[in-house]
Formats: structure tokens, sequence, C-alpha cells
């Protein structure tokens, strides 16, 4: 081969060579970036994916909660309602029991008696309801006038609007102590609700 | 050969080598190319699939969630009816005891 032959043959292998490089180098180029595009799709999607169950837990959670929630105003409702039927039907037999003089009539004494005392002073105004009044002509006016010593009890002619009990008042009517058996409902409710819901529910405290 | 031919001849290969290297880059720079396409492509497919399974993920949750509250509905119910049941039989029981609660001389 001659000199000039050989130096074109070095010119042609050193350009088939850096062609080779040049091709190798892409190709590795493209395998380095898409394993790393790989990677990153991967992570994005495994993202999604983590996203979408972190969603389903949240989905699940909120109707079970709002299932709960929705049951426990429900079991209120209903206690509420069997509340109410029980205080309504205890004012009713309590207004009920007004007829049982044996029961009552003890009540009522106690009520003006603690009126009376509560009003203190030298002389108490009583007003009782229409039945009451008519019941004051018995024994009514004489036991109370004993229990109650040197406090002169006046009786007031006109009827009050009670299922029972009795409103004291001064003479003049400006201090008047309400304890009628609607009051004594009225004041005994929260401590009656406990009472029920201990005994109709187990529950001990609110 | 002389030497004006030698210079032609080795010029010749100078070209070819340069030629191949210009075809080698060429080549180089749609490879490159390629990979781009290829790369979106794949994205575009793994991301679909995954998009495609947290479809399926939120769908299943849900279905499971109505299941799990419509379960959790129908026991509460039926403990609530127990609760009104056992509330019933002692409904007189607590009334007397209330009225006796407003009946009381204290």
């Amino acid at each position: 081969m001659s000199e000039a032959s050989k130096f074109t043959e070095d010119i042609l292998k050193s350009g088939r060579e850096k062609a080779q490089s040049i091709i190798r180098e892409a190709e590795a180029d493209t395998q380095r970036a898409s394993d790393e595009a790989k990677s990153a799709i991967s992570r994005e999607a495994d993202d999604v994916v983590r996203g979408a169950r972190a969603d389903a837990d949240a989905v699940k959670r909120r109707q079970v909660s709002e299932a709960r929630h929705r049951t426990k105003l429900r079991e209120q409702q209903e206690k509420d309602k069997i509340m109410q039927a029980i205080l309504d039907q205890v004012k009713k037999r309590t207004s009920e029991l007004v007829t049982d003089e044996s029961k009552y009539i003890p009540l009522l004494i106690h009520l003006i008696e603690s009126g009376i005392r509560e009003l203190g002073g030298n002389s108490a105004m009583v007003h009782l309801n229409k039945v009451d009044l008519q019941r004051k002509a018995s024994s009514l006016e004489q036991r109370v006038n004993k229990s109650v010593g040197t406090v002169k009890v006046e009786w007031s002619k006109d009827p009050i609007e009670a299922a029972g009990g009795a409103i004291i008042s001064t003479l003049d009517g400006k201090i008047r102590i309400v304890n009628t058996l609607d009051q004594k409902f009225d004041a005994l409710t929260p401590r009656l609700l406990i009472e029920a819901r201990a005994s109709l529910f187990g529950e001990t405290s609110q | 050969m002389s030497g004006i031919e030698t210079v032609k001849v080795i010029i010749d290969a100078e070209r070819q080598a340069a030629k191949m290297i210009d075809d080698a880059m060429t080549e180089a720079s749609a490879i490159r190319k390629r990979i781009d396409s290829l790369i979106q492509e794949q994205r575009q497919q793994m991301l679909s699939a995954a998009k495609k399974e947290a479809a399926g993920i939120a769908a299943r949750a849900e279905e499971e969630g109505k299941l799990e509250a419509e379960r959790y509905e129908r026991e509460s119910a039926q403990a609530l009816e127990a609760l009104a049941a056992r509330a019933s039989s002692k409904k007189d029981a607590t009334v007397e005891k209330l009225v006796a609660m407003v009946m009381r001389v204290e």
C-alpha cells in the first residue's frame, strides 16, 4: 500500500470511528434519558394512585362519619320524644293526683307554709285555684293557721289559674311567692329529666 | 500517482469522513428526537393507567363507604328500636317515680 492510500485509509477510519462514537453517545444519552423519564413517570403515576387511595380513605371515613352523625341525631330525637312524652304524662298524672286529697292536701299545706315562711312578715295573703278555694272551707284554713303560728293569714276570694298549689303574697300584693304545682313542676324539670334519663336510658349524667 | 492526484484522493477521503460524521450527527439527532416522543408516549400510557386505577379506587371506596354507612345505620336503627322498647317497658315506673318527686313534701 502506498503512503497516500494508507493516509486516506486512516482518514476514513478516523471518520468512521468518530461517526460511531457520535451514534453511541446519542444512544447512551437516550437510554439515560429514557431511564430517568421512566423513573420520574413511575413516581408521578405512584403519586396519582397514592393520592387516590388517600382520597378514597377520606371518602369512606366521611360517609361513615356522616352516618354516625345522622344516627346520633336520630337517637337524640327519639330520646327527646320519649322524654317529652314522659314529662307530659307526669304533668297529667300530677294534675290528676290533685283529686286525691290524702296525697294532695299535705303538699298544698306545705306549699302554703313554705311560701309564708319565704315571704316573711306578720301577714300573708294566700291565693288558691277554684277547687282549692272550696276545700279551704274545711280543715285547710285551720291546719295552715295552726302551723304558721302568729302570722295573720288572709285568703283571697279570687281564684288563680293553676293546677294546684298556691300563690302567697303580701297583703298589698307587691311581693308574690309562686308555689303552684306548675311552678314546682317547672322548677323540678331539670331534676326530673336527669332522673328520667337515668331510669329509662341508664344515663347517669349529661 | 502524481502529487496532485494524491492531494485529490486525500481531499476526497476527508470529504467522505466529514460526510460520515455529518450523517452520524443527523442520525444522533433523529435518535434524540425519537426518544422524546417515546417518553411522551410512555408518560401518557403510564399516567392514563394510573388515572384509571385511581378512578377504580375512588369508585370502590365510594361503594364500600356507602355499604359501611348503610350497615352502620341498619345496626343503629336496631339498637334504637331496642332502646325505645327498653324505655317503653320502664315508662310507667318512671312516671310514678317522677310524680312522687313532684308531690314530695320537702
